[in-house]
């Protein structure tokens, strides 16, 4: 694979910035089906809790407008069961291991990443979602307020050397407030961003659509906002993001890493087209040869009007 | 293991069974050669984000071509419904597990609404590999009534066709003479699975439940399809994927 893709975040050398989006891969195997891991810059792991979650109950995906609405609820087996069964396939796969972590608390988030520093010769980074809109506590209830995101970082950065990337929600008024906020507490890099909350109506039961009533969108039409937030957060932030949010072709890596971003997680797209990392890393390969540059002097280079 | 692949596939027929279901077919020769009876397709549907899943209803393996049923209950459906031949579609499969019919001298078939597509890929297969086979189908009425074929025994609510009431009145008129090589597979709306498992548990016949989930991925990697099946575990059930592991599922595994 050509060395115009390479990126770094951080400290975190990538060969390509595409990243598969948690909660749009699992742990990778089923991907594996269909082309060679290899290829991918990362994989950031399904969100894992400390005990397994059995997720939302009833109807958990409904279509929208160019994307989707999902409830999963963060079902997992557990981080336990995930470093005996699914770390080791992330680590062989060659692709750099990105595992997302979640909690319904302070506690919980601090006892995931102490049992995850153990094993940090497997691991990349550490994920840390404050951003799920899925679950009553944790994720999203710490990552809107500024000074939890804070706290937690610093808690966090005190048990360990992996690099910290915290993945944002843009359910928030200001996501620079957010942003900077994990990177006072100590994060190396901020993922911007994870589902837009949303709801969907059955107009004939006037009941929600989601059994949870309300689900995270994502797909291509949420693109535009996880670009805003990346180009507002560049030029104030001293560490590096990684994008996310709609991304479907070659064009939209791009797009994020002009607006500012170091590596750009793919996802939802995925769903519908599984192999469509290998045609977004062929057409990067091309795009960087056809206009002789390494994608990595892409980052940050827009030009506001 | 080969690499599995997204197909880019053309409608080479099409034809309205009754006003809101139509019948396509799609040539695919790699997805004809290889789809087993309860399996699906997932297939772009127009200007509609997510694919959408068909359980297989027939594979012509000498031409290539597989077959799917398509009732219209929404965008996606209706847009599918519209193509017009010679319309190049993306499609993933085969995809889920499928019916196992190993150790089984005599199937009995069971379904209703889009359910008896899959019934129809199984009652071929299994007719072609000289099983005894006994099929089952139920209908809202004589109007609804789809791929009926001779020797079928034929339920509608209404009456106006075949035994009045469910599927259960028509499994009643069964005689089964060896239940512990008998199995029984129903493809149909959930009460309908429901209302046969447990009549097959008083038989003390094994029965295979294909379940129905609102799908994403269709490949095990968005974990939006789930299906609650028992577990020895404190919660007393699991989350399993119906597009991965099911979507058939031994009847008793299921917390209904």
């Amino acid at each position: 694979m050509s060395t115009s893709l390479n990126v770094n975040v951080g400290s975190v050398n990538l060969k390509s910035p595409l990243i598969l989006a948690s909660g749009t891969c699992n742990f990778g195997r089923e991907l594996a089906e269909y082309y060679d891991l290899n290829i991918l810059g990362g994989i950031s792991s399904k969100g894992l809790t400390i005990k397994p979650r059995a997720g939302n109950p009833g109807v958990r995906v409904a279509e929208c407008a160019s994307g989707m609405l999902n409830s999963v609820g963060l079902q997992n087996p557990g981080v336990d069961y995930f470093i005996e069964n699914d770390l080791d396939f992330m680590k062989d796969s060659g692709a750099s291991v990105i595992v997302n972590v979640a909690g319904h608390s302070y506690e919980d988030y601090i006892a995931m990443v102490n049992k995850l520093d153990q094993y940090s010769d497997k691991i990349d980074a550490l994920e840390i979602n404050l951003s799920c809109p899925n679950v009553k506590e944790g994720c999203m209830t710490i990552g809107s307020d500024p000074v939890a995101i804070m706290f937690i970082t610093s808690e966090l950065r005190k048990l360990t050397k992996l690099p910290l990337w915290i993945k944002l929600t843009p359910n928030v008024t200001d996501i620079k407030a957010t942003a900077l906020a994990a990177q006072e507490g100590g994060a190396d890099a901020v993922v911007l961003i994870n589902t837009l909350m949303g709801m969907r109506i059955d107009i004939r039961t006037r009941r929600p659509v989601l059994t949870n009533n309300t689900g995270g969108y994502s797909g291509p039409a949420v693109k535009p906002v996880a670009i805003r937030m990346v180009a507002e957060c560049s030029p104030i932030l001293d560490i590096p993001i990684v994008g996310c949010g709609g991304v479907a072709d070659y064009k939209d890596v791009i797009e994020f890493m002009i607006a500012g971003a170091s590596a750009v997680e793919v996802g939802t797209a995925c769903l519908v087209h599984p192999a469509l990392p290998v045609k977004i890393t062929e057409d990067l390969e091309k795009y960087c040869a056809d206009i002789k540059l390494n994608l990595k002097d892409l980052t940050g280079t827009l030009q506001r009007w | 293991m080969d690499q599995k692949k997204e197909y880019r596939i053309k409608l080479v027929s099409k034809e309205f069974l009754i006003n809101d279901t139509c019948y396509l077919g799609f040539e695919c020769p790699e997805i004809a050669r290889v789809s087993r009876p309860g399996q699906f397709v997932n297939i772009s549907a127009g200007t509609v984000f997510l694919k959408r899943p068909f359980g297989i209803a027939s594979v012509d393996k000498d031409n290539g071509i597989f077959y799917i049923g398509v009732k219209v209950v929404g965008k996606g459906t209706s847009e599918i419904s519209e193509f017009e031949l010679g319309s190049m579609v993306d499609c993933l499969g085969p995809l889920g597990n499928g019916f196992d019919f190993e150790g089984y001298e005599n199937i009995i078939l069971t379904g209703g609404g889009t359910g008896v597509f899959p019934i129809n890929f199984a009652y071929e297969t299994l007719t072609a590999a000289g099983k005894n086979v006994t099929v089952c189908e139920g209908f809202r009425n004589a109007e609804q009534v789809i791929l009926n074929k001779e020797g079928y025994i034929l339920t509608t609510d209404s009456g106006d066709m075949g035994i009045k009431g469910t599927v259960i009145a028509g499994l009643d008129a069964i005689y089964i003479s060896e239940p512990s090589k008998t199995l029984i597979c129903c493809v149909g709306p959930i009460p309908m699975m429901k209302a046969v498992s447990s009549w097959a548990a008083d038989k003390g016949l094994k029965c295979l439940v294909s379940m129905e989930q609102r799908m994403g991925c269709g490949v095990g990697i968005c974990l939006c399809c789930t299906v609650k099946v028992k577990d020895e575990g404190p919660d007393g059930f699991k989350n399993v994927r119906c597009c991965k592991e099911g979507p058939v599922f031994d009847s008793k595994e299921v917390v209904w």
